[in-house]
């Protein structure tokens, strides 16, 4: 976390001209003696699409805008890719940015294949030379084959944005902006895509990713940013993230005024969640618990208003937001019947191979939907202790077995 | 660091992305004849009916006489020829920001880069074009109607000058042009006004009423008119006032044009 970041956003707003019938100027007359046209980026009317958002994305880190339509998500891209500036704050992007908001744009329709992915790959920042190093690779990941050098205007719209993708992943750029792309093309293709994210990932490329999928934003983010309406809710772990929209979501459909509550802490307080604690192998509660020994997260509950659908849930994860483990009551099969008055519930561990070190716990009970009646980041933390301090942090008992090097064991 | 060098000068951008400048022109030039029959032939062919249908009107159908000394068919091709340069060049320049929009909207492209690439198509096509003045104008040298012009060893300064005056044009004209979408048509009868106004249908020469002649005079398109058939056509080395004149109109253009397109380069993605 001491590299210096990535991608850094300071105070960003970005507001939009409202455009009359004419456009941005009112008329030619204002635009040329009263010298509007130079003015444009001092307007104050029209529509604030962001404000105030702070963002730091690491090196290697994969980052992730979540929110409704509207809310600003893809205006934050733009203005990380630099195709806008903002109207207030600083965006600053170290390297080399490439964007996938749209795959194949500016392909002429006119010209082969090849020679679109040169154009193409020049545009997004590559010399000739680097194109034409690449080329091969480009057409191979494509999947494009022999119709490469006809016309892009005999192309079906898979195979365009598959030339559209595979040109800009090859540019290996420090920092890539991803919108909603990974929803085109067939299952195969978007598996290699995966695939080829989680290189540029291990290469240590920062991306910044826009997705309606939840599922994907869970599976590919470290940490992610839920905007709404512009402004920023939260910034968290993804899961904490995804976590917070679905119960907005959940709450908006469901009629009800939109969860309250603060980035650390939020739900409609149908039920709440009074302690949350680790717990050794007799139930007593610790600060410090010892890798492979029994354990448990123990949650005492209040409910203000009776429920049959909840569902109760604890992440561990690490200082820096990494998801360790995550479980809750419905992914492991239990099914709500009724919750009400006071009680406690507990996730066991018989035994609790986590590697040495501190872990910070979330603790949540929401319906199935995801509607929270109480999510509570980070209310818990423990240390775990171990006589090795291996790395990681998974630490299953575990034993070498030396045939042919002439080893001493361990003393026990 | 910004890709494409937000801050960096109009000029300094289109350096840094020459490679892309020169990858775009091509790409114009292959994909404008792509799927006819004659390919980069039509180039030469478009320029060489225009002359043979000048030859046949001026010199059976009206004959016109003109104080020049130099058939009048040549003579009017020489102007038309850099005339459909430059407003070829700027009537592209006014819808190519339009016209790449999603571009400049989507992918992180600095739009400097397309008012060039339209100027420097333009200009390779009027390059292609020019072939076929010069061996008209062997022709008639052969024939002895006219003296061969050694001068147009200065075609290539006369053509950077011109290419600097209309490239700073079509980049204020660009830009512009996203905000008023009616500077397209504007532009067109401007440009139907200046060519009338300009000296390319008939000589400096022919105009004998004062007023008119200073106004003509001080048009600026009329130096860089007169220096380019000088050179090509008429053999006489222009003056001194007459390079300085069109350097002045070529660095004047080239200088607010590009003033103007950094004024408002930053509100071009969000508007087009």
């Amino acid at each position: 976390m001491s590299a210096p970041p990535a991608v850094r956003l300071v105070g960003v707003s970005k507001r939009y001209p409202l455009l009359t019938r004419r456009g941005r100027l009112h008329s030619l007359k204002g635009a040329l003696l009263q010298g509007q046209l130079w003015r444009l980026n001092e307007e104050h009317k029209g529509f604030l699409a962001l404000s105030d958002v702070d963002l730091e994305i690491a090196p290697g880190e994969t980052f992730a805008v979540i929110g409704p339509n509207g809310s600003g998500k893809s205006t934050l891209l733009k203005l990380v890719a630099g195709i806008l500036q903002p109207t207030a704050g600083d965006v600053v992007v170290a390297g080399r940015v490439t964007a996938l908001i749209e795959l194949g744009a500016g392909f002429h329709p006119e010209i082969s294949g090849r020679d679109n992915a040169i154009v193409n790959g020049m545009m997004l920042g590559l010399s000739r030379s680097e194109v034409m190093s690449r080329l091969d690779e480009i057409i191979e990941f494509s999947g494009i084959g022999p119709f490469i050098d006809q016309p892009v205007k005999t192309y079906s719209s898979g195979m365009y944005v598959r030339l559209g993708f595979a040109v800009a992943v090859s540019v290996e750029p420090d920092v890539l902006v991803v919108d909603e792309i990974l929803a085109v093309g067939d299952e195969a293709f978007a598996h290699r895509c995966l695939d080829r994210i989680a290189k540029l990932q291990r290469r240590g490329t920062a991306i910044l990713l826009v997705s309606h999928d939840l599922g994907l934003v869970e599976q590919l983010a470290q940490r992610a940013l839920y905007l709404k309406g512009g402004t920023p809710v939260l910034t968290g772990p993804a899961g904490v993230a995804v976590a917070r929209y679905r119960s907005d979501v959940a709450s908006d459909e469901a009629g009800t005024e939109s969860t309250g509550g603060t980035p650390r802490r939020w739900g409609n307080g149908a039920v709440t969640l009074d302690q949350v604690e680790p717990v050794d192998g007799t139930g007593r509660p610790v600060r410090l618990l010892v890798s492979g020994e029994a354990a448990g997260i123990r949650a005492a509950y209040t409910v203000r208003v009776p429920q049959d659908d909840f569902v109760f849930g604890i992440a561990i994860h690490r200082e820096d937001g990494s998801l360790v483990f995550g479980t809750n009551t419905d992914l492991d099969g239990w099914r709500p019947e009724r919750l009400a008055g006071t009680g406690e519930i507990t996730l066991e561990f018989p035994r609790f191979e986590l590697a040495p070190g501190r872990y910070v716990v979330d603790a949540a009970v929401h319906a199935r939907n995801g509607l929270a009646y109480d999510y509570a980041c980070e209310v818990a933390s423990f240390t775990v202790t171990a006589s090795v301090g291996w790395p990681g942090c998974y630490a299953p008992r575990h034993g070498w077995r030396p045939r042919g090097p002439a080893m001493t064991p361990p003393s026990e | 660091m910004k890709a494409g060098g937000a801050k960096a000068g109009v000029l300094t951008s289109l350096y840094r992305n020459r490679g892309l400048v020169a990858v775009l022109v091509a790409r114009d030039l292959k994909a404008r004849y792509r799927g006819t029959f004659l390919g980069y032939v039509w180039s030469l062919l478009n320029p060489l009916l225009l002359l043979a249908v000048y030859t046949v009107v001026f010199t059976w159908v009206i004959p016109a006489r003109v104080t020049s000394d130099v058939p009048f068919p040549l003579f009017l091709f020489a102007g038309l020829l850099p005339w459909g340069f430059v407003s070829g060049a700027l009537l592209d320049a006014a819808v190519v920001l339009g016209d790449n929009g999603p571009l400049l909207r989507k992918v992180v492209c600095p739009p400097e880069v397309f008012p060039a690439v339209t100027v420097l198509s333009h200009m390779v096509h009027h390059l292609l074009a020019l072939p076929i003045l010069l061996v008209a104008v062997g022709v008639a040298a052969w024939s002895g109607v006219v003296r061969f012009p050694w001068t147009v060893v200065l075609m290539p300064v006369v053509l950077a000058i011109w290419l600097v005056a209309v490239g700073g044009l079509a980049l204020a004209v660009a830009a512009l042009a996203v905000h008023f979408r009616d500077l397209k048509d504007l532009l067109h009868n401007l440009l139907n006004i200046f060519f009338f106004a300009t000296p390319i249908i008939y000589p400096l020469e022919m105009i004998h009423v004062p007023i008119l002649r200073t106004l003509i005079q001080a048009n600026p398109a009329t130096p860089l008119v007169l220096l380019y058939r000088d050179a090509v056509l008429l053999g006489r080395c222009p003056s001194l006032t007459a390079w300085i004149w069109a350097l002045a109109v070529a660095a004047f253009f080239w200088l607010t044009g590009s003033w103007i397109f950094s004024r408002l380069r930053e509100t071009i993605a969000e508007t087009v």
